[in-house]
């Protein structure tokens, strides 16, 4: 009886519960902060009004069109419109949202084509993110970071020799167009997708995947187009986000695109995860930004930039880090791109930018068209931390290139003087010759990283010193089919070892005599 | 119209001048208007425009515009204003509309604040939420 009486008691509490919810609900009332358009024009609005409006928040022109508040004025509010912006009309009513500009993240973009608001481009259907990210976010502090320890492997025995990334590096590519700045970045994204595959296969538990997001700004549309079916050809797809803010898209979308992939790559790092991303490239990212000072009639500074594209770039790169263990061991690594005019490295864009990221690599027009490719000036590229990233094996072999390498360099000038020179002269610059022919490598062809050290060991070892410098090219070839298809077991102990022991050295130059014999 | 810096200065120095206690006086408004009408200084029109403007922004500043979708009695009009001048302020002027299509409920804006609680707005924001993107 008495559990009777308690029962509908209970019920009743519940129902006035919901009772007094709903009529919360009715009395609710919309609290919004409004104003009026007062002029439109080149893709910014100025409002007056909005007396509570947030520096970078969301406002709300109607008709699914939205705004980024980027002047705060004495009486009114300057804004760049994200979208059609003759839709928006002179005099029309515009709302704050108390939301900052936020993207979808996590991995249901992998694969994806997206714009700079993570909206799908691909035709693939929509997309059901995880998480939404603001696009500015403040970047990790020094409590969260630890040094750059993993290596990035590129795929690219000049870089991964010479001039090594690590996780959570900023490393600039820098260099004319037409000069392969692209080609490094998509061979570095093909190469990661591989071995991301290769250890799914094998079952690595232990192997941290590196995923790939490539922002293209202010790029064309069939460039785009070319990147992205080199990448699924591939099959580098699976592995990476491209965000596209297209020459044909607004300045704001192209200002807004590397921050709303810095957001998608921060989540990776966040999760304890490894990401890399690509800005192609930042020199057209700094000219969108300046348009867009212009238009909201910012003060204009040095090459008409206004004063604060310094920090436009530097908030952006610093968001790249390496997370240390207690906050997840993540990282995410920053490949910008600048595009100079005639080899000019000291124009105001590309200095800045030097002088932000963690060393570069040059690339120049000359060494293009004399047929190195790709055509990196290993004299003045490098990398401040990358070589704390290398594995031990390439250490070994690597020290050794750089120091022959320099010598050339110093000794080249004399090369023309030929038979003059002593012997030991002589043996330095052919050494020279064939590393330079070595470096040499076809574009979208990485090259795994325990190759690169038998190829770079042999060369060490004075195995190539009596094939002719025209053949080099072939010797590595034939030397590398024959390493993959009779010597897997010895790679695989590169790999596994990271190192190269006394019985691995044994084993090489045992492959490399048994392969002498053979090659002609 | 554009307004040079220094008239753009001298509109908001007159219009400063305007302010007693926190409140725009309206004969100094005057008094300025027609000193400045005389004398015609240089940039008298651009100073007058900017003035102007500013003199527009707040009244709006101080002006509170009630909407309802039947009239409202004098009784609830008083308590609203009572309620309104203890949150933004007394001094406030008030403009009271009819609006049947708001259907029911009230819409009050003091400036660029809005309080809605119309059932017209509730449907927009119905609307809204069925047409959003998961953005929205």
């Amino acid at each position: 009886m008495a559990r009777m009486i308690q029962e509908p008691l209970c019920m009743s509490s519940i129902l006035q519960e919901i009772e007094t919810q709903i009529a919360n609900a009715k009395t609710g009332l919309l609290k919004q902060d409004v104003g009026v358009v007062r002029e439109v024009y080149d893709g910014v609005a100025k409002i007056e009004g909005l007396a509570d409006a947030m520096y970078n928040e969301m406002l709300d022109f109607g008709d699914g069109v939205m705004g980024l508040a980027l002047n705060l004025e004495e009486t009114e509010v300057g804004a760049v419109i994200l979208g059609d912006y003759l839709r928006v009309r002179q005099g029309q009513t515009v709302r704050t949202t108390g939301k900052l500009l936020s993207v979808p993240v996590g991995k249901a973009l992998l694969g994806r084509v997206v714009d700079a608001l993570g909206r799908p481009l691909d035709g693939k259907g929509p997309i059901h993110a995880e998480a939404i990210y603001p696009v500015e976010r403040i970047a990790p502090g020094v409590i969260k970071r630890r040094s750059v320890n993993q290596p990035v492997q590129t795929g690219i025995m000049a870089i991964d020799a010479m001039i090594p990334i690590g996780r959570g590096q900023r490393e600039l590519i820098i260099g004319d167009r037409a000069t392969g700045k692209t080609t490094i970045c998509i061979d570095t994204i093909i190469n990661n997708a591989r071995l991301n595959r290769e250890a799914e296969e094998r079952g690595e538990r232990e192997y941290r995947p590196l995923y790939s997001i490539y922002v293209a700004i202010g790029q064309k549309q069939s460039n785009v187009a070319r990147v992205i079916a080199e990448l699924e050809k591939a099959g580098a797809m699976p592995y990476t986000i491209v965000v596209v803010a297209s020459a044909s898209d607004t300045a704001a979308n192209q200002f807004l695109a590397p921050f709303a992939g810095c957001a998608m790559g921060e989540w990776f790092m966040d999760n304890g995860m490894d990401a890399l991303i690509v800005y192609d490239d930042l020199s057209k990212h700094a000219v969108a930004y300046r348009q867009v000072s212009l238009v909201l009639k910012r003060p204009s500074g040095r090459e008409a930039y206004p004063g604060d594209v310094f920090y436009l770039h530097s908030r952006l790169l610093e968001r790249a880090a390496r997370l240390n263990e207690k906050y997840g061991n993540g990282s995410l690594t920053a490949l910008p791109i600048i595009e100079t005019q005639a080899g000019d490295v000291t124009a105001y864009i590309p200095t800045n930018v030097i002088s932000i990221t963690d060393g570069q690599i040059y690339l120049e027009t000359d060494l293009f068209y004399q047929g190195i490719r790709p055509a990196i000036s290993v004299g003045i590229s490098v990398s401040r931390v990358g070589s704390a990233a290398q594995i031990k094996a390439m250490k070994q072999v690597a020290s050794r290139v750089k120091l022959d390498l320099a010598q050339f360099r110093e000794l080249a000038a004399f090369a023309q003087f030929g038979s003059e020179l002593d012997a030991r002269t002589q043996a330095q610059l052919e050494r020279g010759k064939r590393i330079i022919e070595l470096f040499k490598q076809p574009p979208y062809n990485p090259i795994p990283v325990e190759i690169q050290v038998a190829v770079l060991w042999a060369v060490q070892n004075n195995y190539m010193d009596d094939v002719p410098v025209e053949k080099i090219k072939d010797f590595q070839n034939k030397l590398t089919e024959f390493l993959t298809l009779r010597k897997a077991g010895l790679l695989g102990q590169i790999r596994a070892e990271k190192a190269i022991t006394d019985a691995i050295a044994a084993e090489l130059k045992a492959a490399l005599e048994q392969f002498k014999q053979t090659y002609r | 119209m554009k307004i040079p810096k220094r008239s753009i200065r001298t509109a908001k120095q007159l219009f400063k001048s305007c302010v007693r206690d926190g409140q725009l006086d309206e004969s100094l408004v005057r008094r300025v208007v027609t000193a400045l009408l005389q004398s015609k200084p240089r940039d008298y029109l651009a100073v007058l425009m900017h003035f102007k403007r500013l003199v527009k922004l707040e009244i709006q500043r101080r002006t509170a515009v009630v909407e309802t979708a039947i009239p409202m009695d004098p009784a609830q009009a008083e308590q609203l204003r009572d309620t309104l001048e203890r949150n933004f302020g007394a001094g406030l002027r008030f403009v009271f509309a009819h609006r049947p299509e708001l259907i029911g409920g009230m819409r009050v804006q003091v400036g660029s604040r809005v309080y809605d609680g119309t059932i017209r707005a509730q449907l927009d924001e119905l609307k809204a939420a069925f047409g959003a993107e998961w953005r929205a």
